[in-house]
C-alpha cells in the first residue's frame, strides 16, 4: 500500500467496524542529534521511525493508539482491537464529532525547506558553535544539535486527507569559563539560511566570560531584567496552561479569567503556527483543522484558551486548531515586541538583577501560579544602567500572574527559543519585571 | 511458550545479533544492540469521568558502536533486516564522522557481562482485568475523594487520574559477550487533585504510585481508601493550615520528602557522567568532583544507597542496558561520599568496573547513567521518638514544589502536609513551610534517623532527548537540628 493511502484505509476500515469518528496519522521522521561536552562530541545519534496513530470514537466512547507502521494485516488487527476497546471503554463527558472538511491549507505550510542531514555537515555546525564560544573566551562547551526531517499524512472521517512536511535545525550551547561561570544560548530554524550555530556559541561564550568570579547574591525583591531564555520559559508556561484541557483539570492559573486582566497592558501573546518560515510552522492540527493565529493575551487581557473540538464543545466555542486529541497545546508562541532595545532597557535600570537563563520550574499550585525556578548561567547585578558584577545562588520564587502584571518593559529585540527546558518554540523578548522575589538557600 | 512466540523470539534474537555482528564487520571496536518493546495501556480519568483509553506499542532496535573511540547510536522501528543493516551502517558512519571533534577516546570497562533471562511474572495479568473494571476502580477512587471533600464543604474543581500498565521486553547483546533477555511488567498511577473552598482558596496535591509486577500491585494500593485519606488530609490543609513560622527550627521530615532529597541531592550528584561534564548543557553538572570519594557531606547517620535489585520496586532490574549485573550501590556511607553511579564508559575513565547503572527508557534512547531506587537507610528511632526530641519545630510530611540547582547543591522543598511541633507533640497544621538549604547543610543537620523505611514512585528526568525513567525514592523519617525555615511563600 502507498504511504499516502494508509491513513484513509485506516479510517475506512474503522468506520466499517463501527467507529463514529476516526483520525489516522502516519508519521515518518528522520532525526539526527549530536551531543557534545568538554569541547568534543560525546555521541552522534539518529532516529528513524514510522509510526501510525489512530484515534477513534464510538460517540462518547474514545480510544487511541500509536503503533509502528507494519503490515496491512497487523494494521487491520490493530483497528479491530481498538474498536473493541472503544466499545468497552466507559463513556466520556461529551461527544464532539470531528470537524467536517474538506479544508484548504496554506501550501507554504504544507512544504518544508530542504535541509541537509549529512553527518559531515551536522558535525560542521557543532564545530562552528564550539569555536564561536571558545573565541569569545569560553574554556569548555557543551550542548546539543538536532536536525529533523519528517512528514505527517492525516486522514479523518471528517473528509480530511492531507500531508505536511517538517524540517528543523536547533542547537543549544552552554559555555563555561569556570565551574560556576557559564552562559547559554540557542539558535533554532526551519531552514539552513537562518540557522546560526556560531552566533549561539558566541553569545553563550560572551555571557560565560562576563559571569566570571561570581559572588553569592542576596535574596530580596528586585527589579529584574529577564533574558529571552528566561522569559521564553515563563511565557511558554502561560502558553501551555492556556490549553482548555489543563484549565478543565485544575492545572491552569488562567482558569476563570477570560476577559480579565492577567498581565501588564503592554503584553500580547499569540500562538501563530501560520508564520511559514517559523520553527513551529504547521498547516493543520491533529484533527485536520487548519491552524490559525490565536491571540491568547491581548494587551494584558486574556482573550482565548486553546481548543480542540472536544474542549471547544465543552466551553461553548469553536476549535482554535490546536488539537492534541486529548489536550490542546500551542504550536508556535510569539510575544509582540516593545519599542526599546536591550541596551536602552538596561540603561534605565538603577538597581536590579539581570538573569540570562533558568531551569527546573516547579509549581506549588498550578491553579494559583505559585512557583519557583532557578537562575543558571550568567546572572548579574545591574547598577546605574550597567552590569556591575556577576552573582549566583539565587532562586526566583514568585507567582506567574504577579510576574505578568509586574512587567514594565518589553524589548523590541526578540529571539526564537527552544531547548531542553523550553518545549514550545517561542519568540521571546527581554523583559523588565518589577519587584521580583529572589530567595536563597541557607546553611 | 507456544510455537509462534518461540519463533518471534528467535527472529528478534537473530536480528539483534545480526546488528552487533554487522557493526563489528564494518570495523566497530565495540557494538551493542538492544531490541526493546514497550506495550502500554493508559486509562485517563478527567474530573471523575473516563476521557479515553490509550494503547501504545513502542518497539524497535538500537545499535550503539565505538569507532576509533567515538560513539555512534542509531535506532529504527523498521525491523526488516535491511533496515537494521542500514542502522548499523549509520551508527558506524556517524561515529566515524564524530572523530573529527574528539579529544579523549571513549572505551568500555572490563566488567563481567551477563548471559541471562530475567522475567518478572505477574501474579495477576493486566489483561485478565477488563477495561471497565479498571475504569470503575479509578471512578470509585475519585468518588471517595469527592464525597470526603463534600463532607467538609470542599469542592474538587479539577482532578486528573491516570492508570498506566505496561510490559517491557528487552534483548541486549554486545560484541564482548553480553546476552540478556528481560521481561518486566509495571503499573503506575499519576494524579493531580485540586481542592477549593470559597474562603480558603485552593490547594493541590500530585503524586505517583508505581511498582513492578501485575495487577496485584494495583490491588495492594487500595486506591479508594487512599484517595479518601488524601482528600481528608487536603481538605484539612485547605481549611485549617495556618501560616508557617520562620527562622531557625528543628525539623522532622517524612519518608516522601526524605526520598526526594536522597534522589536530588545524593543520587544525581553521584552520577559519574555528570561528574565528567557529559550532561552539562542539560541536567547540568555536580558539586562533586572525580576525587570526591571520601569527602564528608553529612552527619555520620547518613547512609544513602541506590539499589535496582529491590523486588517489586518501580526501578527494578537485574541487568543494565550494557549487560552488567545490577547491585546495591552505597552512595553515602556514614556521611561520606562512598561510590558514584557508573556505566561502562564512565567506569573505564575512573579505571574501575561498572556498577550496573546504565539505563534507557525506550529502544530509541541511548543508555546513560541513571538511578534506580535511591533511599536513606533506616536507623533506630520511631517517628514518635523523633518528634518527642523537639521542643519547638516543624514536621513536613509531604511536598508539592521542589527544585535544585544544576550542581545539585542549592535546593528548595515546599511542604504540603505539615505541622508545628511543640514540646515533643504534633500541633496545628501549617501551610507551605519552605526548606531552602544546601546539600551539605541539610545532610550535616541530620541528628536522628527513623526505622520506618517507605518508598514512593517517580519518573526521573535526564538525557537528551529526555528520558523519564521509573524510580523509587525512599527513606524513613529523619530529624534535622537547627535548620532555617523560609517561612512565607512569597510576601
Amino acid at each position: 500500500m502507498r504511504r499516502d493511502d494508509v491513513p484513509p484505509y485506516i479510517v475506512d476500515l474503522a468506520l466499517k467496524r463501527g467507529a463514529s469518528d476516526v483520525v489516522a496519522e502516519l508519521h515518518d521522521e528522520q532525526r539526527f542529534m549530536i551531543r557534545f561536552s568538554n569541547n568534543e562530541v560525546t555521541i552522534f545519534k539518529s532516529y528513524d521511525e514510522s509510526l501510525v496513530s489512530i484515534f477513534l470514537m464510538i460517540k462518547r466512547h474514545r480510544a487511541a493508539t500509536t503503533v509502528p507502521l507494519s503490515s496491512t494485516s497487523n494494521l487491520e488487527k490493530t483497528i479491530e482491537d481498538l474498536v473493541k476497546i472503544a466499545k468497552v471503554t466507559p463513556p466520556a463527558e461529551l461527544y464532539a464529532p470531528l470537524p467536517e472538511g474538506p479544508f484548504s491549507y496554506d501550501p507554504k505550510l504544507l512544504r518544508a525547506p530542504r535541509i541537509s542531514l549529512h553527518p559531515e555537515r551536522l558535525i560542521g555546525y557543532v564545530e562552528e558553535a564550539i569555536n564561536g564560544a571558545l573565541e569569545e573566551g569560553a574554556r569548555k562547551t557543551a550542548g546539543t544539535l538536532i536536525a529533523t526531517r519528517g512528514k505527517t499524512i492525516i486522514a479523518t472521517s471528517g473528509n480530511v486527507h492531507a500531508s505536511q512536511e517538517r524540517s528543523s535545525l536547533e542547537i543549544s550551547v552552554r559555555a563555561f569559563t569556570s565551574d560556576v561561570s557559564s552562559g547559554h544560548f540557542v539558535s533554532i530554524s526551519r531552514d539552513e539560511e537562518k540557522f546560526d550555530p556560531s552566533e549561539a556559541g558566541r553569545t553563550a561564550g560572551r555571557i560565560a566570560k562576563a559571569s566570571l568570579n561570581p559572588r553569592s547574591g542576596n535574596p530580596g525583591r528586585f527589579t529584574a531584567l529577564l533574558g529571552p531564555l528566561v522569559f521564553a520559559d515563563l511565557i511558554s508556561q502561560v502558553g501551555m496552561v492556556s490549553s482548555a484541557f489543563l484549565v478543565d483539570t485544575g492545572r491552569s492559573f488562567l482558569a476563570d479569567k477570560i476577559g480579565s486582566e492577567v498581565a501588564c497592558s503592554e503584553l500580547t501573546l499569540i500562538d501563530d503556527p501560520t508564520v511559514a518560515d517559523a520553527y513551529g510552522a504547521r498547516a493543520f492540527d491533529d484533527e485536520g483543522v487548519p491552524t490559525r493565529r490565536n491571540i491568547i493575551i491581548e494587551r494584558g487581557i486574556l482573550r482565548s484558551y486553546l481548543h480542540n473540538s472536544a474542549t471547544a464543545k465543552k466551553f461553548g466555542v469553536e476549535t482554535t486548531g490546536n488539537a492534541g486529541l486529548i489536550s490542546p497545546h500551542p504550536w508556535n508562541l510569539i510575544v509582540e515586541p516593545g519599542e526599546k532595545s536591550f541596551e536602552e532597557i538596561l540603561s534605565e535600570i538603577d538597581r536590579g538583577i539581570y538573569v540570562t537563563n533558568d531551569w527546573y520550574l516547579r509549581y506549588q499550585n498550578y491553579r494559583t501560579g505559585d512557583f519557583s525556578t532557578i537562575p543558571r548561567d550568567g546572572m548579574f547585578l545591574v547598577r546605574n544602567g550597567t552590569l556591575s558584577s556577576s552573582i549566583r545562588e539565587l532562586r526566583i520564587s514568585d507567582n506567574m500572574l504577579r510576574i505578568l502584571k509586574n512587567i514594565k518593559e518589553i524589548s523590541r529585540t526578540r529571539t526564537w527559543v527552544k531547548w531542553w527546558e523550553v518545549d514550545i518554540p517561542t519568540l521571546a523578548p527581554y523583559v523588565v519585571v518589577e519587584d521580583l522575589n529572589f530567595t536563597k538557600s541557607t546553611m | 511458550m507456544n510455537q509462534a512466540k518461540k519463533g518471534r523470539k528467535f527472529v528478534l534474537e537473530e536480528l539483534t545479533e545480526f546488528a552487533v555482528n554487522y557493526a563489528e564487520s564494518l570495523g566497530a571496536e565495540y557494538a551493542e544492540a538492544r531490541f526493546q518493546r514497550d506495550i502500554q495501556e493508559s486509562i485517563i480519568l478527567k474530573n471523575g469521568i473516563p476521557e479515553a483509553v490509550i494503547i501504545e506499542e513502542n518497539r524497535g532496535i538500537s545499535i550503539r558502536v565505538l569507532v576509533n573511540g567515538s560513539l555512534g547510536f542509531a535506532s529504527t522501528n523498521n525491523l526488516r533486516k535491511r533496515d537494521v543493516k542500514d542502522s548499523s551502517i549509520k551508527a558506524y558512519k556517524m561515529a566515524r564522522a564524530a572523530t573529527k571533534i574528539l579529544h579523549k577516546k571513549v572505551s568500555m570497562d572490563e566488567s563481567n557481562l551477563g548471559a541471562a533471562r530475567v522475567e518478572v511474572k505477574p501474579r495477576i495479568d493486566f489483561d485478565s482485568i477488563d477495561i471497565d473494571s479498571k475504569a470503575e476502580l479509578l471512578k470509585e477512587a475519585y468518588r471517595q475523594a469527592a464525597d470526603t471533600a463534600a463532607n467538609k464543604k470542599v469542592k474538587i474543581p479539577g482532578c486528573i487520574l491516570t492508570l498506566d500498565t505496561w510490559k517491557t521486553e528487552k534483548l541486549v547483546m554486545t560484541s564482548d559477550g553480553a546476552d540478556v533477555h528481560s521481561i518486566t511488567p509495571r503499573a503506575a498511577i499519576f494524579t493531580l487533585i485540586t481542592m477549593f473552598h470559597p474562603q480558603r482558596g485552593t490547594v493541590q496535591r500530585s503524586f505517583d504510585l508505581g511498582g513492578t509486577g501485575g495487577w496485584e500491585i494495583v490491588e495492594k494500593w487500595n486506591l479508594p481508601e487512599l484517595f479518601k485519606k488524601e482528600a481528608q488530609t487536603l481538605s484539612e490543609i485547605l481549611l485549617y493550615a495556618e501560616e508557617s513560622p520562620s527562622g531557625k527550627v528543628d525539623m522532622v521530615l517524612g519518608p516522601e520528602l526524605v526520598g526526594l532529597i536522597c534522589h536530588e541531592s545524593s543520587g544525581h550528584p553521584s552520577e559519574a557522567d555528570r561528574i565528567l561534564g557529559r550532561e552539562a548543557a542539560q541536567a547540568g553538572e555536580t558539586y562533586l568532583k572525580a576525587d570526591s570519594i571520601g569527602l564528608r557531606v553529612g552527619s555520620s547517620l547518613v547512609n544513602v544507597v541506590d539499589d535496582p535489585t529491590l523486588e517489586g520496586s518501580f526501578g527494578f532490574y537485574r541487568y543494565d542496558e550494557e549487560g552488567v549485573e545490577a547491585r546495591k550501590r552505597v552512595l553515602i556511607k556514614e556521611g561520606v561520599i562512598n561510590e558514584f553511579l557508573h556505566n561502562r564508559e564512565t567506569a573505564s575513565v575512573f579505571r574501575i568496573e561498572s556498577n550496573g547503572s546504565s539505563r534507557a527508557v525506550a529502544f530509541n534512547r541511548e543508555p546513560i547513567v541513571r538511578m534506580a531506587n535511591t533511599y536513606l537507610e533506616p536507623g533506630d528511632y520511631s517517628k514518635e521518638e523523633l518528634i518527642e526530641g523537639i521542643k519547638e519545630g516543624i514536621y513536613i510530611k509531604s511536598f508539592m514544589e521542589w527544585n535544585i540547582d544544576d550542581r545539585r547543591f542549592n535546593q528548595r522543598y515546599v511542604g504540603l502536609e505539615a505541622y508545628k511541633i511543640e514540646k515533643g507533640e504534633l500541633k496545628e497544621r501549617v501551610r507551605n513551610p519552605v526548606l531552602e538549604v544546601t546539600t551539605t547543610g541539610l545532610w550535616s543537620s541530620v541528628d536522628a534517623v527513623g526505622k520506618d523505611l517507605e518508598f514512593q514512585a517517580a519518573y526521573c528526568g535526564k538525557g537528551d532527548p529526555m528520558q523519564g525513567i521509573p524510580v523509587w525514592t525512599g527513606g524513613p523519617h529523619v530529624r534535622l537540628r537547627n535548620v532555617t525555615l523560609g517561612g512565607q511563600y512569597y510576601a
